[in-house]
């Protein structure tokens, strides 16, 4: 099944983890009918697919990492996602340096940059969010590469087109979980409904969003990123000022 | 409480915008120059342009031929181009572009041909290489004044639309500070009219006409006066930029000012400009180096906007670093243009050779 093919019937109707998987034996075949291009030719989707990273649960083990690349098949040195790690000195103070993880992936945009820039209509955004490629029109011109603000794309080398978090659209479309939301050790990322008021991605965004805790990256970009933050250090939420790291992976090395 | 960050674990994204467009952006800006270079010879006429506007189109034909195929090698997928014609998206400047360029290509192709029918004629007249072709092309020989204005017409739009979605494709870029700015567009245009007349230069220097001092004065004069414009457009950035008039040329500014490479970069460059526009102007007779000079800085331009601009990362702190690959994908793909350039050059040049594109020829009109 492609990854955008999609029947919002065959969608769980409560995201949180438990609930989904409580939900899981009343799912539906997902029927194969794939949309020409673009969310507008979707069926009117009542969900709406976000994400909650709790950064002061992320232990940078990395394991959301390696389960998006099990699961996508994500090529040798590219990454659909990944825990940026930095070491955090306070320069005027006696203490040792600490740790600071911050995991990234694409922000599902709202108001997606990467979609209107596609010269062949490839990238759309789905009725329920979701910002996809279709890999079959893509012409790979890496155009919504360059129009990301939050460098979340790039260009597959072994399909030749642009390639980027699909937040699991299959899985998410056969009832279950994105897979690093799946595999996540400390519970740090949540997946769900944005419009399930009882679910408990939008419980916990609500709390958060009344306590002032509730982040996104690059805010200033205004593309009303679906993907939330909690206990997300100011100094992290646009381009880091600091040291770049000396190791670099290439697929040659990897 | 200050804090010093280090970076351990992050992900390095590739230049994705390969020197395949860096490529293109070069030569289609040297093609639209050139072409306006053209036009005060071939269509207007004017006394004294003749040979300098016809060299320009044989400059403009080439770079304008050569272009599109670095475009279409640097998509990943180039087998599907086709795609840009069925999947039209209005909102995507890309994608105005794939119309833009048949439209520019077809009205200079036509113009070109109008313009050299009688120079064809006389080639099939010769006993020269491919004069059975020349005249089988030349269909007649005749020059036909209003056809020529109506062909210029298209080519003049067509350039003018490439000049505007090359430019404005950058600058719609909000994730990268330095491509959007205003007033990239306008440097692409005035970069590129500057390599235009470089390379009319260069082409002039190689040509029998070689000793025409009034010719090389004249594009020493055009090109002096480019390069006023260059800084100025140049000052104009850097001013916004440090009053934060303009938060964009600021915020462009804030992301490579602080690097010795890019300021190095910016001496470079502004340190080019000077002593093209103070060679041409008090030495109008240095063309050829003066050409190679300007030639020079339309790339330097690019190279440093596309590549160097794809080495800011968006996310991640310092810089990306990159370095050209060898293979298709870096310099084979570089000097493969160019065979293909020089390859059209030797091609056109058999038909229509130096001597007489450079050559003054009374008006007929």
């Amino acid at each position: 099944m492609k990854p955008f093919e999609n029947d919002p019937d065959a969608r769980p109707c409560d995201s949180s983890r438990r609930a989904f998987l409580r939900g899981l034996p009343a799912l539906t075949a997902a029927a194969a009918v794939a949309p020409a291009v673009a969310a507008a030719d979707s069926p009117r989707s009542a969900q709406r697919w976000g994400m909650l990273v709790d950064v002061r649960k992320c232990i940078g083990c990395q394991a959301c990492t390696v389960a998006c690349i099990q699961e996508n098949a994500v090529p040798e040195g590219s990454f659909r996602t990944v825990v940026t790690t930095y070491s955090v000195e306070l320069t005027d103070q006696q203490q040792p340096a600490g740790t600071y993880v911050l995991p990234r992936l694409c922000n599902h945009c709202d108001d997606p940059p990467c979609v209107p820039v596609c010269p062949v209509g490839a990238t759309f955004k789905r009725e329920d969010g979701m910002v996809l490629v279709d890999g079959d029109r893509c012409v790979g011109c890496a155009y919504c590469v360059q129009a990301c603000p939050y460098d979340a794309r790039f260009i597959n080398h072994d399909t030749h087109t642009a390639d980027k978090c699909t937040f699991c659209a299959h899985r998410v479309d056969a009832g279950l979980l994105p897979a690093c939301v799946e595999t996540c050790v400390g519970g740090a990322r949540v997946f769900g409904d944005l419009n399930d008021a009882q679910g408990e991605l939008r419980r916990r965004i609500d709390a958060a969003e009344a306590e002032g805790a509730l982040k996104v990256l690059k805010p200033e970009q205004r593309t009303a990123p679906q993907v939330f933050y909690v206990g997300l250090d100011p100094r992290f939420e646009g381009k880091v000022d600091g040291q770049a790291r000396l190791w670099r992976p290439r697929a040659s090395q990897v | 409480m200050n804090t010093a960050i280090v970076e351990t674990i992050a992900v390095t994204r590739e230049v994705a915008w390969l020197p395949w467009a860096v490529s293109y952006f070069f030569l289609i800006g040297l093609s639209y120059g050139a072409f306006l270079l053209s036009l005060p010879g071939v269509l207007l006429r004017r006394p004294g342009w003749g040979g300098i506007s016809r060299l320009a189109l044989l400059g403009a034909l080439v770079c304008g031929l050569t272009a599109p195929v670095a475009l279409l090698a640097d998509l990943h997928q180039p087998g599907r181009f086709w795609h840009f014609y069925v999947h039209f998206t209005p909102s995507s400047w890309m994608s105005w572009g794939a119309f833009f360029i048949p439209v520019y290509l077809g009205g200079l192709m036509l113009y070109a041909w109008l313009a050299f029918r009688p120079l064809l004629a006389e080639h099939g007249r010769s006993d020269g290489r491919m004069a059975g072709f020349a005249r089988l092309i030349a269909y007649g020989g005749h020059d036909s004044r209003k056809a020529l204005v109506g062909a210029a017409v298209v080519a003049f739009v067509g350039a003018a639309l490439v000049a505007l979605y090359t430019g404005a494709e950058l600058m719609v870029v909000r994730a990268r500070p330095l491509w959007h700015t205003p007033l990239l567009p306008l440097q692409f245009v005035v970069t590129a009219f500057a390599g235009a007349v470089g390379l009319t230069l260069l082409f002039h220097r190689f040509g029998p006409a070689r000793d025409d001092r009034n010719a090389t004065t004249r594009l020493a004069r055009v090109l002096a006066a480019s390069q006023v414009v260059a800084l100025a457009v140049g000052a104009v950035w850097l001013a916004l930029g440090l009053t934060g008039a303009s938060p964009v040329h600021a915020e462009a500014l804030a992301q490579v000012a602080p690097s010795a490479s890019w300021q190095l970069t910016a001496v470079w460059a502004v340190a080019a400009t000077v002593i093209t526009l103070l060679l041409a102007w008090q030495r109008p007779g240095s063309g050829l180096l003066i050409g190679l000079l300007a030639l020079h800085s339309a790339w330097m331009m690019r190279w440093t906007v596309f590549i160097g601009g794809q080495e800011i990362p968006k996310t991640g702190a310092g810089f990306y670093s990159y370095q050209l690959p060898l293979g298709p994908e870096g310099l084979t793909g570089i000097v493969g243009t160019a065979g293909l350039w020089v390859f059209l050059l030797v091609l056109l040049t058999t038909l229509l050779p130096f001597a007489r594109l450079s050559a003054e020829r009374p008006t007929a009109n």
